[in-house]
């Protein structure tokens, strides 16, 4: 009798870790087949043609054009938003990791104030954007709707900076841990020299913590890639630059930056049979390229963190 | 203890004194003055940053909710109770006359819906792939499984939406809906493949990296001479990490599932590809035909209505759907912290 319910049970607990096995081959499996599927029918699409022209709203598929402006986008996005998350991401972390008091009411509710923006949906964030920009006082950042006061709320320059505030408690985060973690020996030693603080954070911590801190970026420029809902919503539903026409040009630049375009999510989005365009193989093509993006950034940080193990291994 | 201390009030008392040494250092008092602007300078730029970055949130709020006051206050509770959000939405749009009413419920209760269905299959799924990864892998598996989970939590939720209408949709369609079926609840809801069910499966492979990540992490954590005191009573492996590693690590497991909600409520666009493209409350009386009728979530409905917002009772009908998400969220990440402290307590307490 109790011998049978042993085995009965024993039968029961190996069935335990194959399902565990199981689970994480389900995962592995859909990884697998959600970057080589648009990767193998996307490459079908891709060529210098598709990649060097503009997209055409079209419903005619052969006609729709190419993803030359949903690339130039995606870039100006990631320049306008990392540069300007860099310094007050990187200024946070450093307040927060070397001069705060860790134990203060101020700090504490500090990192709560960072913590809770890291929940905020990009939905949110990104009808924030709209009615903040459009405030007739930040028209500069965008342009004046026609026969009102107020501004239009939507450009790359709105969009990269509503981009800021996605992607920068996780980049302060990713960088006060890095800067937290260079040992407190670094910082007595160059105190010992007699320097300063500052000279102290940037002569010996910063160093350091640089491995982190460009994790930290990079893992912020994969969210900015990879964001739909701030894009349509901040930057508009243009397929194409609406700034000047001649939009690579030098000194139409801030034009185009006051105007609206498409980054390569948008061009997913819209050319899916689910937005206007109803292009899925122009839809493919642009994913295979956020994707190939997305694998490059992975390998990048993936790169950094085992040369930086290997440093500190030495060291 | 006593070492430790004396040590950094010896550390603060050497920078407190920095300025004027470096100043021993380097020559002059001029320079030396320079230095000490230097320094305050700085600081105040880093506390700048600091205040921009923390603040940030409160503003959000009040725009949000400033602007979500008007339709809030007309429809009181309503909003939050009564239904028919995109019949108000076209009443709202083509009217001569500002029209206000607007009843959020299908939209709460779609997010609902997906977000608990994706919390389910997420903690099976994910729990399972926790202990493959903390425990049961050789580390020639392990890792590349580390490296695709890591790769799943950076694939655009744009390109989860594309595949999933590309492939589970019309998976659904095949299998699950007949033309019979479809005929017969054409007058209840369009049943396209776009469904309840593909919002489910799509939402849980966006979410679970970010619970295995915390999960196995929370599971890896658990002190070594737990499993070995159980072993060492002749229990099972599989026993040990059920009866005492899994029971310690909950609280880091609550934070994984507190994370993957977060996340799981707010997404969007990839909703908006999959779920349909209607605020239909799916009918438990349909049997299982409830999971095959569409749902549109709340953030799914700020992008679908976009085009809208130039009505003035839409836009803000819009806002105070914001409201609810951004409530939602903050009350997530407040729950996370908290969590996370009885959790870092506990393991002072050991």
């Amino acid at each position: 009798m109790i011998n049978g319910q042993l085995i009965k049970r024993s039968r029961l607990v190996a069935l335990g870790p194959v399902l565990c096995w199981l689970s994480a081959a389900i995962i592995v499996a859909v990884c697998a087949g959600l970057v080589l599927y648009p990767l193998i029918i996307g490459a079908k699409m891709v060529n210098l043609e598709f990649l060097l022209t503009d997209p055409i709203p079209s419903f005619n598929e052969a006609l729709a054009g190419g993803i030359l402006t949903p690339i130039a986008g995606t870039i100006i996005i990631i320049l306008i938003a990392t540069f300007v998350t860099v310094p007050i991401a990187l200024g946070t972390a450093i307040y927060l990791s070397e001069y705060a008091n860790r134990d203060s009411v101020i700090t504490k509710s500090i990192s709560l104030g960072v913590d809770v923006l890291a929940g905020v949906p990009s939905a949110v964030l990104a009808i924030f954007g709209l009615i903040l920009f459009s405030l007739p006082q930040l028209a500069f950042l965008s342009s004046k709707v026609e026969g009102t006061e107020l501004a239009l709320g939507s450009s790359f320059l709105v969009g990269g900076l509503i981009m800021m505030l996605h992607i920068v408690s996780f980049v302060i985060k990713a960088m006060e841990e890095s800067i937290r973690s260079v040992p407190e020996n670094y910082r007595t030693a160059a105190y010992a020299l007699g320097t300063t603080r500052w000279r102290v954070i940037r002569k010996a911590v910063l160093p350091a913590a640089l491995p982190g801190v460009i994790t930290g970026i990079i893992l912020g420029i994969g969210l900015i890639a990879g964001d739909t809902a701030i894009i349509t919503l901040c930057v508009g539903g243009s397929m194409t630059m609406t700034g000047a026409e001649q939009w690579w040009l030098p000194w139409n630049w801030l034009e185009t930056l006051q105007g609206s375009g498409s980054t390569l999510t948008t061009f997913v989005y819209y050319s899916s049979p689910a937005g206007e365009g109803n292009a899925p193989n122009k839809a493919f093509g642009a994913a295979f390229i956020l994707i190939l993006i997305v694998l490059f950034l992975n390998l990048t940080v993936d790169y950094i963190m085992a040369k930086s193990k290997k440093v500190k291994a030495a060291a | 203890m006593e070492n430790t201390n004396r040590k950094s009030v010896e550390i603060k008392k050497i920078r407190g004194v920095l300025p004027s040494s470096e100043a021993l250092f380097s020559s002059t008092k001029s320079q030396a003055r320079w230095y000490r602007i230097q320094e305050k300078i700085i600081e105040n730029m880093l506390l700048l940053a600091t205040i921009i970055s923390s603040t940030a949130i409160f503003f959000i709020i009040l725009f949000v909710a400033k602007e979500a006051l008007s339709s809030l206050k007309h429809n009181g509770l309503a909003f939050f109770i009564a239904g028919g959000w995109d019949q108000h939405i076209q009443e709202a749009w083509f009217s001569e006359t500002p029209k206000w009413d607007f009843g959020a419920l299908p939209l709460i209760l779609g997010t609902f819906l997906t977000t608990g269905g994706a919390l389910l299959l997420t903690f099976v799924l994910g729990t399972g792939c926790a202990i493959f990864l903390a425990e049961l892998a050789p580390d020639a598996i392990r890792r590349p499984v580390e490296a695709m989970v890591r790769l799943l939590a950076g694939i655009p939720s744009v390109i989860f939406g594309l595949i999933g209408l590309m492939v589970v949709v019309p998976f659904i369609m095949d299998n699950f809906i007949s033309n019979e079926l479809a005929l017969k609840f054409i007058a209840v809801a369009p049943l396209d493949g776009q469904s309840l069910l593909a919002g489910v499966i799509v939402l849980t492979f966006m979410v679970l990296p970010f619970y295995v990540t915390v999960a196995t992490d929370a599971i890896r954590a658990v002190p070594k001479p737990y499993k070995e005191a159980s072993l060492a009573l002749g229990v099972t492996q599989w026993r040990s990490v059920t009866k005492v590693l899994i029971p310690v690590a909950i609280p880091g497991i609550v934070t994984g599932m507190i994370l993957a909600s977060a996340r799981a409520v707010g997404e969007a666009i990839a909703l908006s590809m999959v779920s349909g493209g209607m605020a239909f409350i799916p009918d438990p009386s349909h049997g299982l035909v409830f999971f095959l009728e569409p749902v549109r979530v709340m953030a799914s409905a700020i992008i679908d209505n976009k085009e809208a917002m130039s009505v003035k009772a839409i836009e803000s009908a819009l806002f105070g759907v914001g409201t609810i998400l951004l409530f939602i969220s903050i009350l997530l990440s407040l729950t996370a912290r908290l969590v996370f402290s009885w959790y870092q307590k506990q393991v002072m307490a050991k």
